[in-house]
């Protein structure tokens, strides 16, 4: 039993390479990472420059992708109505 | 015994720890933050401050009664109230106004046509969120299909000992700006997010427009919350490759 609850108590991940560490940058940047994998995580980063310089370009690619998404713009109140009325006599 | 007994109180405490931990996350006060790197107010179907949220609900049940039995008024109501979110998100699948217009119509009629079903075990608005969603993918899906893209071409490659095959990796985030204009590089991002898989496209509109959690995204697709992270990671992979190459570097 005993046994059993240390298994799952440690399911921290092991970050020893490059392709560990950017297997895990998503749960890194939302948070859903244990404290020990947190750890690892970091301390891969301290003594890697290549993986700090992939994981600034990946936050970038994200924030490029939501001002990509803010500039679409919203359609005026008129167009509103028209399409409105088109839905009503298709009710009709 | 005793000792074990007293283990399993402290797992027992631990995973409320993880759970409310978990809570906090997805409760925008936590790392989310760090993520959704710009918050838009009033951009998704999901911001509604709390205080408004009680009072919006007892407006929703009544308009939803009215439109069960038919009322038209309801109905409009429900529209003005809805529209722009419809269209926007409909907007950023499609891309252009006239496909966003078809889904915005194909949708409100399904909504009142279809009143009767909805049981109501979830919000009015989380049913026409999916509705909309899943209409506008079925859309997505019947366009024709574009040349092959190498996704493979742009995932991070790495030696057998795992460090990154091509090195050094190029900080090339404080560059963007400089080198390419900002509508340059929204062009780049829409060819891009545009050679995205349906499914793949839908989950980072999900995510990064409308600042879904990963387990709403799995709930509106119908996926598991593992295949929308995996999906989510491989898209933003590709569109990081797809920018390192337009700024001159290895996308690897
Ligand atoms: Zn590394």
């Amino acid at each position: 039993m005993v046994k059993k609850m240390t298994s799952k108590r440690s399911r921290s991940k092991k970050v020893e390479t490059c392709k560990q560490a950017t297997s895990l940058i998503m749960d890194y940047l939302t948070g859903e990472m244990n404290s020990m994998t947190k750890r690892a995580f970091e301390e891969h980063l301290s003594f890697c420059p290549d993986c700090i310089a992939f994981l600034r370009t990946y936050k970038k690619t994200i924030q490029a992708v939501q001002s990509f998404f803010d500039t679409i713009p919203l359609k005026k109140k008129g167009f509103q109505q028209t399409l409105k009325r088109k839905l009503k006599k298709k009710i009709n | 015994m005793i000792i074990i007994a007293s283990l399993t109180t402290t797992v027992a405490f631990i995973k409320y720890l993880i759970y409310f931990s978990i809570f906090f996350r997805f409760s925008s006060f936590g790392y989310t933050r760090e993520v959704k790197l710009k918050t838009k107010p009033g951009a998704g179907f999901k911001q509604i401050t709390k205080t408004k949220e009680k009072l919006a609900e007892k407006n929703e049940q009544i308009l939803i009664k009215g439109i069960k039995a038919g009322d038209q008024k309801s109905f409009e109501v429900f529209f003005d109230r809805y529209f722009s979110k419809v269209y926007s998100l409909a907007f950023k699948f499609l891309g252009n106004a006239a496909d966003a217009e078809d889904i915005v119509q194909e949708v409100f009629l399904l909504v009142y046509k279809k009143a009767n079903t909805f049981k109501g075990r979830s919000q009015f608005s989380t049913w026409l969120y999916r509705i909309t969603v899943n209409t506008a993918l079925a859309r997505l899906r019947q366009r024709k299909k574009e040349d092959k893209v190498f996704v493979e071409e742009y995932m991070p490659k790495f030696n057998n000992d795992g460090y990154h095959f091509v090195r050094p990796v190029v900080d090339w985030s404080q560059d963007v700006d400089k080198i390419v204009t900002n509508k340059q590089l929204l062009n780049i991002v829409k060819n891009t997010i545009d050679q995205l898989q349906p499914l793949d496209k839908a989950v980072v509109i999900l995510s990064d427009f409308e600042e879904r959690t990963n387990r709403e995204i799995a709930t509106a697709l119908g996926l598991s919350v593992q295949a929308v992270k995996a999906r989510l990671h491989r898209a933003r992979l590709f569109l990081r490759g797809k920018l390192a190459v337009h700024l001159g570097h290895s996308p690897t």
